[in-house]
């Protein structure tokens, strides 16, 4: 299937009245991994947070499964936000909850699925991360490649159509960071998600990315595959990728 | 929701169940209570669900295949899937994924009666071993500092005066005047039916100076500042800012604690002073207004009355009140653990702790005080 999930049209986004990034127009299909690249502080994180509702964008109109997200009520952005699903960076796992009890928190909020079964889909979701036995552990107790697998089990517990994920490898080593990137892949083959990554982890992003989006100096530098955006003839674009290769 | 057509074939006591329709989240709950009815019904030996006709299927619709097929293999009942096409296979690999059996939570020993009482005061005691510690520590860096071998950091101390100081005048004399207005108007009432009316400037002036000034402010920095402190020591716990302070060589006591405990020491006495002589005046207007005590007649019966040795003592006492709040809310504050409920829990048993350890400290001194005659 090609239909666009993900539709960014003059899109400007920044905190106050200063934009990081402007003119974004860009579009993500339904059951493809993306990967939004660029070098710290280039806004693709803002962007991500426009995307998913939390945070307005200066100019331009977010698309989010053929809605308007920020033209609708708050009741319909919340029913729409239940279609996506959100890792964060700080995995925002709840301290004071076990992990299964993390995982199945939103089916407990949203849906009135019997507990048997909600204990059944957590259960499935830790094991499809590998966390399997951890269920009942307190986050602290995990470590950081362990939460940020928690934190996407929860994320994709709704069976959400769009998961999005930022930076899901900083700060892992890489083993940790493969074994991820092997279960976002999972998520796409098994479950059909759709999977938007927010990284500049090069490993990551040949591992994992059907297609990159590229954003530096405010603005899209690239988009197309990762071969492509290694091959491309932008400074930007072929810094990023053969200046940190070497 | 997705119909379920259901045959019962008495000869092979096995029932067919034809899914339509997607099995997922809005459609779960009901087709999980149509397959554990028909796996408990005591004529069907084997259930064969019939996928050919289902859409989509997810993770809960899986989760309910499951549950059904673990419960019907408990009572040696057999669960068939048919009619799979490539992505209800696809899904279901999760059941496999998943594996047989769920994992309980870690072996919780309950204590008994008498080990909750034993582990209780193991706890308080290694409380107590901890606030010693703490208290040693500040005063270790209080003599470093006062003999100038370190320094706190700098503006810190200011900065939190005005933070604990000035910003709480405006709360402290509004309630410093409705005190003594609220004390006027009880002492006025009673008194000018004995013709004594005047003297409520000596009810007013002691109360004031030597109660309700100091533990009016002490309560209201309380939950102003202890619990700011506990609060933000809490939340630097929890974010690694006293570990990396301590990785770096710095003291957390004397770049945190010191500073706050500092600026507590001089701003809880100030502030009751404060509050003791807004007090006054809210009682003198009131005595004035009511019973017509002229405002020269009432201060004179204070200044007649209030002694050097009562100012002492009231401000005396708030310096003590203000180590309860900071010793507390440092305590509590560091010994926070790394998840969100404690911070929270520190901040209230900050001002639970204070309060209570305030007025009993209030009331020794006060029986103390006056089996000395003072």
């Amino acid at each position: 299937m090609t239909d666009v999930v993900v539709t960014c049209a003059g899109v400007a986004v920044g905190y106050g009245e200063r934009p990081v990034l402007a003119d974004i127009d860009l579009e993500i299909h339904r059951g493809e991994i993306v990967t939004l690249l660029g070098g710290s502080g280039c806004g693709k994180t803002t962007l991500l947070r426009a995307i998913t509702g939390l945070l307005r964008p200066l100019a331009g109109t977010v698309t989010l499964l053929g809605e308007d997200i920020y033209a609708l009520s708050d009741d319909d952005r919340r029913a729409l936000l239940h279609r996506t699903g959100m890792a964060f960076q700080q995995d925002a796992l709840f301290s004071a909850m076990s992990i299964v009890d993390n995982v199945a928190l939103p089916l407990r909020e949203v849906t009135r699925l019997p507990e048997s079964v909600i204990a059944e889909m957590a259960r499935i979701k830790l094991a499809l991360v590998g966390l399997s036995g951890l269920e009942h552990r307190l986050p602290a107790s995990l470590s950081g490649g362990q939460r940020k697998r928690a934190a996407l089990a929860r994320a994709s517990i709704l069976d959400p159509e769009i998961i999005f994920c930022d930076e899901p490898s900083a700060g892992l080593d890489p083993v940790v960071a493969a074994e991820l990137d092997d279960t976002l892949r999972r998520f796409r083959d098994v479950l059909g998600v759709t999977v938007v990554v927010v990284t500049h982890e090069l490993a990551s992003i040949r591992a994992i990315a059907d297609r990159a989006i590229m954003f530096g100096d405010g603005r899209v530098l690239a988009v197309g595959t990762v071969a492509e955006l290694e091959r491309s003839s932008d400074e930007g674009v072929y810094g990023f990728f053969h200046a940190r290769a070497s | 929701m997705p119909v379920a057509v259901t045959h019962v074939d008495r000869k092979t006591r096995t029932a067919t169940v034809a899914l339509r329709g997607d099995l997922v989240i809005p459609t779960a709950q009901a087709t999980y209570g149509q397959l554990r009815g028909l796996a408990r019904r005591r004529d069907v030996r084997g259930v064969i669900v019939d996928f050919a006709g289902a859409g989509r299927v997810d993770s809960s619709g899986v989760a309910v295949v499951a549950l059904v097929q673990r419960m019907m293999a408990r009572t040696g009942k057999r669960l068939e899937l048919v009619g799979l096409d490539e992505h209800h296979r696809a899904a279901l690999e999760l059941v496999a994924l998943a594996g047989p059996t769920t994992s309980e939570p870690d072996d919780v020993v309950v204590p008994g009666f008498v080990e909750g009482i034993g582990a209780s005061v193991i706890a308080y005691v290694h409380a107590g071993r901890e606030l010693v510690a703490l208290v040693v520590d500040i005063s270790r860096q209080a003599w470093q500092v006062a003999t100038r071998r370190k320094a706190l950091p700098k503006g810190a101390l200011v900065e939190q005066m005005a933070r604990m100081g000035s910003d709480a005048v405006p709360i402290v004399a509004l309630l410093g005047a409705l005190l003594g207005t609220t004390l006027a108007f009880q002492g006025v009432v009673l008194l000018h039916r004995f013709g004594a009316g005047q003297f409520v400037a000596d009810m007013i002036g002691l109360s004031m100076v030597r109660e309700f000034g100091p533990m009016m402010t002490a309560i209201i920095l309380t939950g102003r500042t202890g619990a700011a402190i506990a609060a933000e020591l809490g939340t630097m716990r929890v974010g690694s800012e006293i570990d990396a302070l301590a990785t770096m060589g710095v003291s957390p006591t004397r770049f945190l604690l010191l500073p706050r405990l500092g600026a507590l020491t001089v701003a809880l006495p100030v502030l009751s002073l404060f509050a003791m002589f807004v007090g006054i005046a809210g009682g003198m207007v009131i005595a004035a207004v009511v019973i017509h005590v002229p405002a020269s007649v009432f201060w004179d019966r204070i200044v007649a009355r209030v002694t050097l040795m009562d100012f002492f003592h009231g401000v005396g006492k708030s310096v003590v009140f203000a180590w309860i709040i900071g010793l507390t809310a440092s305590h509590l504050g560091m010994r926070t653990t790394a998840d969100a409920t404690s911070v929270g829990s520190a901040t209230t048993r900050t001002v639970v702790v204070s309060v209570f350890f305030i007025i009993l400290v209030d009331a020794v001194i006060a029986t103390l005080a006056s089996l000395g005659g003072t």
